[in-house]
């Protein structure tokens, strides 16, 4: 089974020596599977801070009137939550940790093709992770305009817009680099016999998304410079009062930022559409409809983003020709879900942590997909605007879709990359008291959006009230779940190191090296025979 | 290949840094005056009943007058104000546009908004200018017209030059008009002096596109009309944005057109 199994164990990537020692081989290691986990050492700790930030606002939240601090406190709060979460977490999250991790490898590759440059895009990402940060320490106080920037109050606040929109820009170049590397490696590095159409679904999806990196990518960083250049230099790109045109900006800020929503999900699909063969034990349903309908979300997700401005005064024409592309771009998701569902069919399920996680992932991204319909539909979204529905959906998409998927993928891949083994059972009561808790936390917030709570304001009219106790509750036990699920895996983390090559019986490339992978993944390039999730895909 | 793709990357990476400080406008919006002023008619065609005198005394119909691209200017010859000035700004342009060829790439049309000057005065009027012009062009490439009241106000209407007799003057704005070959208003480029740059641009917009040199479809496609700041201004977004996908193109192709690395590992 094993490609390894017949030669001696090599000492993996974690036990490898190189020229340098202590953190040093960290920080200076060109290895993808090192550089993967820096990133996941540092996102991890962004996405903690952030869902202590959302904690705090959940408790601001549980009574109506000023509870736990004042207003300009909390839109300072929600834009870092917003800022950390979405450019620092979500956005890399996926592509940056396990597709470092794992792309290589499920390709048949020994790295990525430019490992300097995939180690200088950390050092961006850190960068401009540290540049965001800064702003809530300098300057006159943490920018208080929401994630989006929106102009023209983005150019008026007094606030320190500059450090977080600087910030955020590095992070785009961090992203565009990832991006070029990734495309570069699918192209140029894949194993003798590896088709296009041989590759693992999941590179299908870094793919996709990678290609959507190189081109919206730099609208947001030139939009972002244009922020930049007008708060400094006065130049009127935005404010009217300059000559600039407000909307002007949001059509910029959409091109990247709705595109950039594609770059969180689908790397999550591509995680998914791995666990689900996986743990059914077949070949996954659909494998060229899955491949060809990331590349087709990708395509159409480019020309989707005036839906979030149907209020902002364009045109009907442009408004419901973006409604069409809106529904549109369902299609393609529908696709992979009926897929999905399709591989389970007289598939032999084994029930294990990251199958549970992945129905989770479809159980939530399903309603956070539906509920995005609704808001795609101009009648309803105008009544839905800047509603509480708004942020339920979007957190059922982002936080549901991604972060289940994170989950799901760490489960998945946590014996491959560590050599060692979680507690099963622990791993599944922290999933279920998650669960409850995720829905129980944003689920009345659809209720409270239909109702008419506006978003991004701390206080509330009474009749909002129970809902919103609600809402909190669920804030907490979803912060139970999460408490449960990260000490089972710190704690697995100091376990003794088992041979775990293939835990789960998963046949694409990486599960068929040993746990941890070693320095260079193969000692031999394997050569490829068949598709990925055939049984024996490769020459012996 | 590694050199080159790190090549490619730094140059995306200076041109997308260097994109904001290309310099744009931010001038503000001047007020409209309905009496006096311009009231722009942007897009609309010259009527064809049109009838005013050249400066040789020949009956000539405005519209059919016009068969390339066309700069027109209202003004009075004996005004002691903004006319000579604004004559002179056009003159300059003119002058100043080597490339493009007075009475051949394109053709100039002056004509008096006052009913009591004569085809005399355009003569005498025509020659001062063209006297003084490096690059007068082919002959008849500027044309001096004058004309009955009735068809000065049809012609003023229909471009929207609004004016008032004051006394033995007259009150009236500076603008000159860009007209396309089939007598469409492309454009107004307002005031007295005119950036030779912009006056070229305006005219390569007037010929539509039909009669443009490919450099110039390139400017055109770069530089839109500002309406607010009324100057043409270099298009940010189009420019960046042809720019990424320039890059990405080459990007693509590049990866189609080079084997894959595997003959290295074998």
């Amino acid at each position: 089974m094993s490609l390894d199994s017949k030669s001696h164990r090599l000492p993996s990537y974690l036990e490898y020596r190189g020229k340098y020692k202590g953190i040093l081989a960290w920080i200076l290691s060109t290895d993808h599977k090192r550089i993967g986990l820096l990133y996941f050492y540092c996102m991890s700790t962004f996405a903690l801070a952030g869902v202590v930030l959302g904690l705090l606002m959940k408790l601001e939240l549980i009574a109506p009137g000023q509870t736990i601090m004042t207003a300009q406190t909390y839109n300072g709060l929600f834009t870092i939550h917003g800022l950390t979460m979405i450019f620092l977490f979500v956005i890399p999250g996926l592509i940056a940790i396990f597709g470092n991790f794992m792309l290589p490898i499920m390709i048949g590759a020994r790295d990525v093709a430019f490992p300097k440059l995939n180690l200088f895009s950390w050092y961006l990402y850190l960068l401009g992770a540290l540049t965001v940060l800064s702003s809530q320490f300098m300057g006159d106080g943490p920018p208080d305009t929401g994630w989006t920037f929106y102009a023209p109050y983005s150019l008026q606040t007094h606030t320190n817009v500059l450090a977080a929109v600087t910030g955020a820009f590095i992070l785009g170049f961090s992203s565009i680099l990832t991006g070029v590397n990734f495309v570069v490696t699918i192209h140029q590095m894949r194993a003798p016999g590896m088709g296009f159409f041989r590759m693992p679904l999941f590179s299908w999806a870094l793919y996709g998304t990678a290609w959507i990196q190189l081109l919206a990518t730099p609208v947001i960083g030139i939009t972002f410079l244009m922020v930049v250049a007008e708060r400094v230099f006065h130049i009127g790109f935005f404010d009217p009062t300059l000559g600039g045109d407000p909307l002007l900006y949001q059509h910029l800020f959409w091109i990247y930022s709705h595109p950039a929503v594609y770059i969180m999900i689908l790397p999550a699909m591509g995680a998914i559409t791995e666990i689900i063969p996986t743990f059914a034990n077949r070949v996954v349903f659909g494998y060229k409809a899955i491949a060809l309908s990331s590349l087709a979300i990708a395509f159409v997700g480019y020309f989707v983003w005036g839906h979030h401005m149907f209020t902002a005064g364009m045109s009907d024409t442009a408004r419901w020709a973006f409604s069409l592309l809106t529904f549109l771009v369902a299609i393609p998701s529908a696709i992979k879900v009926f897929n999905w569902t399709a591989t389970l069919y007289k598939g032999s399920i084994d029930l294990q942590p990251p199958f549970w996680w992945a129905m989770g992932f479809i159980f939530v991204f399903m309603i956070g997909g539906l509920s995005g319909l609704v808001l795609g539909s101009i009648a309803t979204d105008v009544h839905l605007q800047d509603t509480a529905f708004v942020v339920a959906h979007f957190h059922y998409i982002v936080f549901g879709g991604t972060g289940f998927a994170f989950f799901a993928a760490l489960h998945y891949w946590y014996p491959k990359m560590f050599g060692k083994v979680y507690n099963r059972r622990r791993a599944n009561i922290g999933l279920l008291i998650f669960f409850i808790g995720f829905n129980c936390l944003y689920f009345p917030m659809f209720i409270l959006g239909m109702m008419g709570m506006p978003r991004r304001y701390f206080d509330y009219l009474p009749e909002f009230h129970a809902w919103n106790i609600v809402s909190t509750i669920g804030s907490w036990i979803l912060a139970t779940g999460l408490i449960i699920i990260i000490t089972n895996l710190l704690r697995a983390r100091k376990g003794t190191p088992e041979e775990i090559d293939n835990p789960w019986n998963g046949r694409t490339l990486e599960w068929q090296i040993q746990s941890p992978p070693p320095l260079e993944n193969f000692e031999e390039i394997p050569i490829i025979t068949a598709g990925p999730y055939e049984r024996h895909n490769t020459a012996e | 290949m590694k050199i080159n793709l790190r090549f490619i990357l730094l140059q995306c990476f200076f041109m997308i840094m260097s994109a904001p400080f290309w310099p744009l406008s931010s001038q503000t919006t001047p007020t409209k005056e309905p009496e006096i002023g311009i009231v722009e008619h942007l897009d609309a065609y010259l009527p064809d009943n049109l009838v005013f005198t050249d400066q040789d005394n020949k009956q000539v119909n405005l519209k059919y007058l016009i068969n390339k691209p066309t700069v027109i200017s209202f003004v009075y010859f004996r005004c002691p104000g903004i006319c000579s000035p604004l004559m002179n700004g056009m003159a300059e342009a003119m002058d100043k546009n080597p490339d493009m060829v007075l009475g051949k790439d394109y053709q100039a049309i002056t004509i008096s908004f006052d009913p009591i000057e004569t085809p005399d005065l355009a003569l005498k009027k025509r020659a001062n200018y063209l006297s003084r012009m490096k690059n007068p062009g082919e002959k008849n490439g500027w044309i001096f017209l004058t004309g009955d009241s009735t068809n000065i106000a049809r012609a003023t209407h229909a471009i929207g030059f609004n004016f008032k007799k004051a006394g033995n003057d007259y009150l009236h704005p500076g603008c000159i008009y860009m007209l396309s070959p089939k007598a469409k208003i492309t454009r107004y480029l307002r005031g007295i002096y005119f950036l030779p740059f912009e006056f070229k641009l305006a005219l390569i917009e007037a010929s539509e596109g039909k009669s443009a040199s490919t450099i110039n479809k390139i400017l055109i496609f770069c530089y839109n009309y500002d309406p607010a700041g009324q100057q043409y201004v270099l298009a940010v977004t189009k420019v960046t944005g042809s720019i990424i996908l320039f890059f990405v193109l080459l990007l693509f192709i590049t990866l189609l057109l080079r084997s894959r690395y595997k003959k290295i590992y074998s």
